[in-house]
Order: structure tokens, then sequence, then C-alpha cells
């Protein structure tokens, strides 16, 4: 009767996606706090990290994270389109300008004899705020995703995976992390995914998101072209001149457009190119940014 | 709260050459990450081949160059002849000081070209009117440290004019390249004793 | 003497009051010395002028003319230093015309002394003053907020401590010219080498009894840029310009005139 009763209460949907045990696995297998880092002997670690870090307020602080960012990631009918910046600056200091903040989360199933335009199968990372912070967490999703599709034999679902990394930050909430990412990929369970995941825990599914200190820019072009039944040559060309827009009046966002394409079959990489040609290209040939004269 | 001299954000250099002297500028002004305008130019004209070129908080690079133009008009007036560049950088330097405890945050450069003597002069000034005197080069603003990194590797003795430019133009883009709040393009002058020539250079717009 | 302007000051301690930070001033952080002999005195400095970390001037002056017969070493914020010696200088001058003598360091260093006094500190020229006079040779330090010394051989500035260490264990009274000349030299290049406040050059400056003042400008070198080997001369052409104007002499009178520059076509527009 017991039996018979469970399995009635049990949700319709259960047996398709995650099992008790498999729930159970997603959720416990965050490491315990504290454990892994040593924190500093302050009674309220985020303020100290925050004088220690925060250049914005205290120019001379101690010790200056890489930041300042343009990211973006939408969807359309023909997938995701995910674009980035390239750009690190230590305060006013451009640290790098070939900065790779697009990161690949999963990458177990890639065939290493595949065609190199092939789509890789995975999901996508975005990179924004503390460099160090998306770096080592998505590593971190990555090496559960891995083990997720090592323990049930298929890929982790977008929802899932944004939900390991929102527990996460949720669980180091108040230690100073400091993250903006977005997770994009496809899966056949849900087709398109794109999530927004931040280090004060938030968790958003979304069509659209630009993250970073030249989001608003990035939301102007996007905002004002977007349409979900975009071609896939309209789609690349979009996130590309949106990124364009944030890099070129953004001072903390610039160098190169780092272009990826989520499909069904995986993501593929459109490029790592260079503003500058392709700004004055759009400059000449397109007659916009006529705020950038050649008068004397 | 940042500091004034970081919050429009701009750099200038100017460098001597053989009979000829150089002075540049990026265009930016900006507020904060943002970037307001890409045509604020640095560099004022203040007599024949006498040059002045200010970097700091944009308010009081207006307010500053409108002073000197009063000033250097007045100096005309009075002594019904131009302002030679030596003269102008006393002149910059004690009204700076004048201001010695509310001073303008600006980093101000003079270059030029003696009409009398045809010598070449530059010189910089801190916000209180220290004279900086130099032989080779100078720089100011928020790129300052990237431009004594670049300079003290390009500049040499003795450059003609068409060396001078493109020494000083490269050191500047790439000074600029490296500093989130200078750049968007960048004016130079090429200063000789009977010619000046203005150059816009095609910089990064990022 | 002509007054300071404070039209600034309120907005700046405004903006200093919400947290924002003071201008960086050019400091010479210095190591300056003086020191009397037989038959006058010595003074000498380094040639770094710093901008926080930076060195601003590899080269710059720090010894200034108060009057041909006495100079003074200044240390602490280089425009401090200049302003405040040009203007004792100037008044000494007056002072001398008027009286009908020749100035006296002792003069100098109390108006020095009583201007500085007067700022409580906020001027802040740290200075050697040194000279002979008609009372004999005078060597005195004077401090920020108005104190003096006056002693054999002084030292001031940040590289102080290296350079009194060189007096006190090699200065002898009754020196003459050469040897104080040389152990001056000897100081400085103890803070040129051991503060990293002080740099590149020695300046050194003898003044003595019945005899020209000798002003031995970079007197030592000891820290000259070696050769580059190769150079990176761009060929021509290098810099892309998007457009250029060339001014001839003739043209250039018409872009400075009185009338044209009033009516700056570039300025701000103000309601009307």
């Amino acid at each position: 009767m017991d039996k018979l009763i469970a399995q009635y209460t049990r949700s319709s949907h259960q047996n398709e996606f995650y099992s008790e045990q498999e729930q159970h696995d997603l959720t416990e297998s965050h490491p315990p706090l504290s454990l892994k880092f040593s924190l500093p002997p302050i009674d309220d670690s985020r303020a100290f990290l925050r004088a220690m870090t925060d250049d914005h307020s205290n120019p001379s602080c101690p010790i200056k994270l890489a930041h300042g960012t343009t990211t973006l990631a939408f969807r359309f009918q023909g997938g995701i389109i995910v674009a980035t910046d390239s750009r690190a600056t230590a305060g006013n200091w451009i640290a790098s300008q070939t900065v790779k903040k697009v990161i690949p989360v999963s990458r177990l199933s890639r065939g290493e004899d595949k065609p190199t335009d092939a789509p890789t199968p995975g999901l996508l990372g975005t990179m924004a705020g503390g460099a160090a912070d998306c770096q080592y967490w998505l590593r971190y999703l990555s090496q559960q995703c891995t083990l997720h599709e090592i323990r049930h034999k298929r890929r982790i679902t977008v929802a899932a995976a944004s939900k390991i990394l929102a527990n996460l930050t949720y669980g180091y909430k108040g230690y100073g992390l400091s993250m903006g990412t977005m997770l994009a990929g496809m899966t056949p369970q849900e087709g398109p995914a794109l999530y927004y995941i931040d280090s004060d825990g938030t968790r958003l599914p979304g069509n659209l998101f630009c993250v970073g200190s030249g989001q608003t820019f990035a939301y102007g072009v996007l905002d004002a072209n977007y349409r979900y039944d975009l071609s896939e040559e309209e789609a690349l060309e979009l996130g590309r001149r949106s990124i364009l827009a944030a890099m070129h009046r953004d001072a903390y966002s610039g160098g190169f457009i780092n272009l990826y394409h989520v499909k069904e079959e995986g993501w593929v990489h459109h490029g790592f190119n260079d503003m500058n040609p392709i700004f004055w290209k759009t400059k000449l040939e397109k007659g916009e940014f006529s705020n950038v004269t050649s008068e004397l | 709260m940042s500091s004034p001299f970081d919050i429009n954000g701009g750099a200038c250099v100017a460098m001597v050459g053989k009979d000829c002297v150089a002075i540049a500028c990026d265009l930016r002004l900006g507020m904060q990450a943002l970037t307001v305008s890409n045509n604020f130019p640095k560099l004022f004209n203040f007599g024949p081949s006498t040059f002045l070129g200010l970097t700091g908080l944009a308010t009081d690079v207006s307010t500053v160059s409108d002073l000197f133009r009063y000033k250097v008009n007045m100096y005309r007036l009075r002594e019904e002849r131009n302002i030679a560049p030596q003269t102008l950088a006393n002149l910059v330097s004690s009204s700076l000081y004048e201001k010695r405890f509310g001073p303008f945050f600006v980093s101000p450069v003079v270059a030029g070209v003696n009409y009398t003597t045809g010598k070449p002069f530059i010189c910089g000034f801190d916000s209180i009117g220290c004279i900086d005197f130099a032989k080779d080069f100078i720089v100011s603003g928020t790129a300052s440290e990237q431009l004594f990194g670049t300079c003290e590797g390009l500049w040499e003795p003795d450059m003609s004019p068409d060396d001078l430019f493109e020494t000083i133009s490269q050191a500047l883009l790439s000074a600029v390249d490296r500093d989130a709040l200078s750049g968007w393009g960048a004016q130079v002058y090429i200063i000789e004793k009977d010619k000046v020539t203005k150059r816009l250079l095609k910089g990064r717009q990022d | 003497m002509t007054g300071f302007d404070f039209s600034n000051y309120n907005r700046n301690a405004a903006l200093h009051a919400r947290g924002v930070p003071l201008p960086k001033a050019t400091s010479t952080g210095t190591t300056i010395v003086g020191c009397i002999f037989d038959n006058g005195v010595v003074i000498a400095a380094d040639t770094r002028a710093t901008s926080g970390p930076i060195v601003a001037d590899k080269n710059c002056e720090k010894l200034h003319y108060i009057a041909p017969k006495i100079w003074c070493a200044g240390a602490g914020t280089a425009a401090d230093t200049e302003f405040t010696t040009a203007l004792i200088s100037s008044n000494v001058e007056l002072h001398s015309l008027s009286t009908g003598r020749d100035p006296r360091v002792i003069t100098c260093m109390t108006m020095l002394k009583q201007h500085l006094f007067r700022y409580q500190g906020h001027i802040g020229a740290y200075l050697v003053v040194a000279g002979v006079d008609p009372t004999g040779v005078g060597l005195f330090t004077v401090h920020a907020h108005g104190s003096t010394d006056k002693l054999p051989y002084v030292t001031m500035g940040s590289g102080s401590l290296a350079a009194m260490s060189v007096f006190e264990s090699t200065w002898k009274p009754n020196m003459n010219r050469e040897e104080a000349v040389a152990i001056c030299a000897e100081a400085i290049k103890a803070g040129i080498f051991n503060d990293l406040g002080s740099g590149s050059n020695v300046d050194v400056c003898v003044i003595e009894n019945d005899k020209p003042t000798q002003l031995l400008r970079n007197y030592m070198k000891p820290n000259e840029r070696g050769q580059k080997e190769r150079d990176y001369r761009f060929p021509k052409g290098t810099t892309a310009y998007l457009n250029q104007k060339i001014i001839s002499k003739e043209d250039m009178r018409k872009y400075i005139s009185v009338e044209e520059a009033s009516g700056d076509p570039n300025l701000m527009e103000v309601d009307s």
C-alpha cells in the first residue's frame, strides 16, 4: 500500500529527470564550507576583502583584482550566441587584451579526432567579475559536470549545472566572491537554455543577458535589434556589433571579440578577432560611429 | 572616491628633436568608465611655435587653458611681442604656485621652439608649479607611467622632424593602449622654427 | 610679498572631505649636505626629483641662488623650495639695496624661518642655508616648521642618515677647500647609493671668502646611462594618420590673434 501511494505521490516526470539519489548527489556535491579555503581571522571577511581589493572606492588598495568586462549571450531560433570582449584591467592599468572570457564546461564527450570546425558538445560559461573566481569555479563546475556524465551516462542539463553553481555561490555568500556568469547550452530535454548566475546567489533563466561594466552599452544595441527569429548570420553579427559598441564606449572593455554559437550538437567557435579592423570597417562601410571623425 | 586626476583620463607627451620639438595628446574625455567624447584635444596654442598641453581634471583643463589665453593675450598687448616658450613656462609655474593651497588638478607640459634663438624647449610641471626641465621628453596624464616606459625606450637624441613624428606617435599610441582611461585617437604637433605640422593619428577606438 | 590665492581651497577641501586624495606634488626625496672649511663653506645635493615611486626628473637642480655669496640647498616639496628661495632671494636683494651692505647669511636664515613659521609647516621646504658675509662663514639648516640649527656640518632630506654617517666617521676640524668638497661629495654619494629617494648626480657649490662663488653643476656623474647597442628608429610611414594640416610661418600669426582667440568656436555654449 505504501509503495502504491509512494508511486502516485511522485511527480510524473520524476523518472525522466533525476532520481532522489541523483538529486542528492547534485545538491550535496559542493564542498563543505571553510574546509577548503582558509579565511582571514576577521569578523566580517567581506568588508575586509572589499577594503583590500575594491580599487573603485580606494584607488590605493593593496590587492588589485582583474575585472571590467562586457559579456553577452542571447537565445534565438538557431541556438544561443555567446560573445565577450577580452580586456582585463587592474585599476586603470590594462593588464591583458587577450583574455579568454568564454570557458567551456563539461568536455568529457569531446572526441579528439573530430574535424576542427565540428561542434564541440558541452556547455559554455562566461566570465565577468573576479577572473580568478570565475576560472576556479567554472573549472570546479566542469569537474562536477564530468562526474555527472560518468555517473549517469548522459550529459547534464543546463538547469542542473547552473543550479550547482548557484548553490555554490549562495553557500559562499558574504565571503566576498565576485562573479557574474552566464551558462549556455543545448540539451535534448531543454532545447537552447541560458542562465545567469552571480556571486550573490542569483540564478535566472532568460532569453538575453549582458553582464559586466559595459553591459548597458551592449543592451542598447542588442535590445534594439533583437528578434527570436534572427538567422544564424544575423545573430552572429548582432552579437559582434553589441560587443563592439560596448568596447567603444566603456573604458574597461576592449581588445578582441570572442564569438561562440551554441547549437544542438554542441558549440562552435566563430573567432577571436581584434576589434580595431572591425571597428574601422563598420565605420567606413556602414557609416556608423559617426562620432569618430577625421576633421582637424 | 577616485583621484580628480583619474576621473576624465587623458595623456600628453612632448619630445625634443634636432631643431624641432613635438607635442602630442590623446583625444578622450571620459567620466570614469564612460567615454563621453572622442574629440577633446588637450593641446593649446599660445604663440607661433609655442604650445601648452594640459591633462588632469577636464574642468580645470578648460579653466586653466582659458586663464592662460587671457594672461598670454595681456602679455602680448603689454609687450607687443609673442610669448617665448621659456617665458610661458615661468608664467605657468608662478600662476600655479599662486594656488599652492588650492591647486588646479592639472599636469601641464610646455613645448615650443624659441623664435629668436631657434632653440627647442620643453618642460613639465606638477600641479603646484614645480618645473621639470628636461632635454629629452616630458610626459603627463593617466598613462604617464606607460609613457615613461615607451619614451625611455624609444627616444634618442637629434631626431629629424619625420623621425620625431614616428617616435612620439608610437610612444603615445603604445602607452595609451595599456591605459583604460586614455586613447580614442591622438593629435600630434611637430614644431619647427618656421613651420608647424598638425596630424590626427588613427588610434584604437576601445 | 604677494599672497597665495585660496580660490580653489574650499572646493578642494570639500573634495578631500569626501575622500578624494590630495594631488601628488613633485618632491625632492633628497640628500643635501653642507660643511664649513677654513676659508668658506661647501653645500652639495643629489639631482633626483620624485613623484611617489616615479623618478620625475633625473637631473634637477636643488642648489638655489639667494645672493652672490649665499646659496641654499632644498629638500621637501620641490615647488616650495623653489619659490621660497626665490622669494627670499628677492627680499634679500631689496634689503641689501636699501641698506647698501652685502647681505648676511643669518639675515637670510631669519627671513626664511619667519616665512616658514608663519605657514606652520604647510610650506614643505627643508633647507640648508650657506654663505660667507662680513661676519664670517655661515651654515644653517631651516626646517619647514621654522626651527633652525647652526652646525659645522649638516645633512637633510631622506638621505640625511646615509650622508651623516660619512660626516660622523670622516669629518675633522679645519679642513681645506679640497677636503671639504671631497667629504660633501662622498656624503651625497652615500645618499645616492643607499637612499632610494636620492639618485643620479652630485651638484656642489663652493662659497669662499674673497673669491667668486663656484657652482659645480654635475660635479660627479656616478650614474651615467649606458649606450644603447641598437636603436628603435621607425621607418617613415609607420604611424597611420587620418588627416594633417601644415601651418607655415605666415599662417601662424593669424592663429594667435587676439580677435580670433576671443571667439573660439570650440568653447562650450552658455545660456545667453
